[in-house]
């Protein structure tokens, strides 16, 4: 029996089941079927396989930990936000790997859910849970990287389809999806964001080339992706074009303020495995009892908090009816820059390890030199820091641009 | 049925608003009695000394438009005062929610005590007390987290001017020279660190309603004073700066609701103080730089809400709590074992 099916047992309506009760199913389903390798704190930890992290993730939905809160109709268990959070939270506190769909669970199903159509809701919406339909994302080009209303790949009408040509590029994950949610031009340049389009493109499709970019990070995660004279079928296009991507807009600001929604309970466990390697550690073990670290310690505590009060903030508000609108810039600018003051400190404080190293340091410093690496995309993708501060500016507090 | 039942803490942030422009330009005693007459002092006190029994967050709006408006009161210190009296010193209690009497709170150092006969005997020296030269009793902290409440007028009490930023509520520093009090005065060991952990949540608000106001004064400068041919917010460097102290904004005021919500603790709360003074300072100091040299003259008074927020910084002992903090992280944690991993 999967945790879903165990606590439904108790309760069909989801309302009525107390946090708690459902918190120690999904703790206790976690805790018991994650792989020791697959955590990133264990000096067993092997990243795992793509077959793996699918199996994992596969595993994951039908224990009811991804998909929550999804209408039943289309594979989710449609439960409540609050019993999402919940979930995100017990995810936040292991150390697993993160999920390599989540562009399908967190982008795409989201905006299918939203403007697609009754048949594409039931076409992709359990495929992407069940994990046999990974996704990516086909929004940035070169030429329109944050400024998405300067990007030129066109689709233009078929024989009953689309026929699309242009170049994506900064797809994570191209080479390993199925689908990709392009962004495409149906009217001119000067349209801007009118004449947007969006299509989900089977990645097998005929024209369809992708050439993987190796990051800092020295992975090949993220990739080009070329579409010539792409056929796309009619049934393949999400949304009525010039108003999918408004649609879209909508739907990415509510996942800017939620999607992994368990990254506060995550860095939260990154601080303690930080920590706990650190006492393991004869020098450091006296460095972070030392005033110094215990300070910046606790100052990097204080903005784990605020990332959790931002994010239970954005579910009562969004639980209440409330339109979260732009306040999802707020967060996203908070958790991407205090995460990369979190890593650099790690990286600091690790550097500084006793001779010889360890195993607690040597399993910290492979788990905090790549975070500190990736961290470095946060305040990029996602829209950078700039565009952030941008939507602030121009939607919250709409400050002046008058001459 | 309690007062809390239909209401909000919101509502209280107008007539809040309201009770403290009413303030202006009177003295403390008569600022007591106006906030006694709308139901600020008891905001958080039990019925029976007339106070409205509402929840710590029914508090929040209350202080942060006291802040805001730049109230020349310690309203933070005389609602925690009263609901600690109202079990033991029922009558000071009602003296107090009534505006009849004024009281505050030393929050720096501790009075020594020793007991002759019926009464104990102060000494020492107690500091960051706001407003104390113009109230009844100081509260103060003894060992143990207790407290002792103390006549301002009692022998051997000397109330002093001490040098501090904080021109809208000045802070003094009580010297105790032999000062008797009954055993009565003397509030329960633990009753410090829980008016503390309450204070740390009001200061946060505190601090919140200064925060908004600076925010407010340098949006308002940045769309009006025209530089090179523009509204100042039509650069981008200054566009980006208030976004920035809008972020700083908003975390303090999650902060605070989280710190409230079911599952807000010790932790909840410090981590609100101590965010708000991040933050808070650092809008304030923004909303200085943002007005360029109008915002170095005595006339704007964002130094006003700055010098609050630093006070507030002090009286809360952020620098030791944030010490405190990371250090209770650390002790938490036990060494990397693989077992434990």
């Amino acid at each position: 029996m999967s945790v879903v099916e165990a606590v439904s047992a108790q309760s069909t309506a989801s309302e009525n089941l107390t946090g708690g009760a459902y918190r120690d199913a999904m703790h206790r389903w976690l805790h018991a079927n994650l792989p020791a390798g697959f955590r990133s704190d264990s000096a067993a930890f092997a990243p795992p396989t793509l077959q793996q992290s699918i199996a994992w993730e596969a595993a994951m939905y039908r224990a009811g930990l991804t998909g929550i809160i999804w209408p039943q109709a289309y594979g989710g268990h449609g439960r409540s936000l609050r019993e999402h959070l919940i979930a995100n939270q017990e995810i936040g506190r292991l150390a697993m790997p993160e999920s390599v769909n989540s562009i399908g669970k967190e982008l795409a199903g989201p905006i299918i859910l939203a403007v697609g159509t009754e048949e594409q809701k039931r076409r992709f919406l359990p495929a992407i849970l069940e994990m046999r339909n990974i996704w990516c994302q086909g929004f940035s080009e070169p030429e329109a990287g944050s400024d998405l209303a300067g990007l030129r790949t066109r689709a233009t009408r078929g024989d009953g389809g689309w026929r699309i040509n242009g170049q994506k590029i900064w797809t994570s994950g191209a080479y390993r999806s199925q689908r990709c949610l392009v962004l495409a031009r149906t009217g001119t340049l000067e349209d801007r964001h009118r004449g947007l389009a969006m299509f989900a493109v089977p990645l097998d499709a005929k024209g369809v080339r992708v050439r993987t970019i190796k990051s800092i990070d020295g992975r090949e995660s993220f990739c080009e992706v070329f579409f010539d004279e792409v056929e796309v079928a009619q049934q393949d296009a999400i949304g009525a074009p010039d108003e999918g991507w408004a649609a879209a807009i909508r739907v990415l600001e509510i996942e800017r303020a939620t999607n992994r929604m368990y990254r506060a309970w995550r860095f939260e466990n990154e601080l303690r495995h930080l920590i706990s390697a650190c006492k393991a550690d004869p020098a450091l073990s006296a460095m972070v009892a030392d005033r110094h670290y215990a300070v910046r310690l606790g100052e990097v505590a204080v903005e784990i908090e605020v990332l959790k009060a931002h994010v239970e903030t954005a579910v009562e508000a969004l639980v209440n009816g409330d339109k979260i609108g732009a306040r999802g810039s707020l967060a996203k600018l908070h958790w991407s820059e205090s995460h990369q003051r979190f890593a650099a400190l790690a990286l600091e404080l690790l550097s500084q390890a006793s001779l010889p190293q360890n195993p607690a340091i040597k399993v910290a410093r492979r788990r905090f030199e790549a975070i500190y690496l990736q961290a470095r995309a946060e305040t990029i993708y996602a829209g950078t820091t700039e565009i952030q501060l941008g939507i602030i500016a121009d939607r919250i507090l709409q400050l002046s641009r008058g001459k | 049925m309690s007062m809390a039942e239909g209401l909000q803490p919101d509502e209280f942030a107008a007539t809040a608003a309201r009770a403290v422009t009413a303030c202006a330009g009177l003295d403390v005693r008569e600022q007591a009695h106006n906030l006694a007459g709308d139901g600020l002092l008891g905001v958080i006190a039990d019925e029976q000394v007339g106070g409205l029994a509402l929840p710590l967050g029914f508090a929040v709006p209350v202080i942060a438009a006291a802040h805001s408006g730049l109230l020349t009161f310690p309203l933070l210190e005389t609602v925690l005062v009263a609901r600690s009296l109202q079990s033991s010193l029922t009558r000071l209690a009602a003296a107090i929610v009534s505006g009849k009497t004024l009281t505050t709170i030393a929050w720096q150092g501790e009075a020594l005590a020793a007991r002759e006969g019926g009464l104990l005997v102060l000494n020492g020296m107690v500091a960051r007390a706001p407003c104390a030269a113009s109230v009844d009793y100081i509260l103060a902290r003894m060992s143990g987290g207790a407290a002792a409440l103390v006549p301002t007028d009692a022998d051997g009490v000397v109330v002093e001017e001490a040098a501090g930023l904080d021109l809208t509520v000045p802070e003094h520093t009580v010297r105790l020279e032999k000062v008797e009090v009954s055993i009565g005065s003397i509030l329960p060991a633990g009753t410090w660190d829980l008016l503390n952990s309450d204070a740390n949540v009001l200061r946060a608000a505190a601090i919140l309603g200064s925060a908004e106001a600076c925010l407010a004064l340098a949006q308002e400068h940045a769309s009006t004073r025209r530089q090179f041919g523009h509204a100042l917010s039509y650069n981008q460097a200054i566009r980006h700066a208030l976004a920035r102290q809008k972020l700083g904004l908003e975390s303090i005021r999650h902060a605070i609701t989280r710190s409230l919500s079911e599952g807000g603790g010790p932790v909840q709360r410090d981590a609100a103080f101590l965010a708000a003074v991040t933050y808070g300072s650092s809008i304030g100091e923004g909303a200085l730089q943002i007005h360029g040299g109008m915002g170095f003259t005595w006339d704007v008074p964002v130094h006003r809400h700055l010098r609050r927020i630093r006070t507030l910084q002090a009286q809360g002992d952020a620098s030791g709590l944030i010490n405190a903090f990371g250090r209770r992280y650390v002790s938490e944690v036990a060494p990397f074992a693989e077992a434990g991993a």
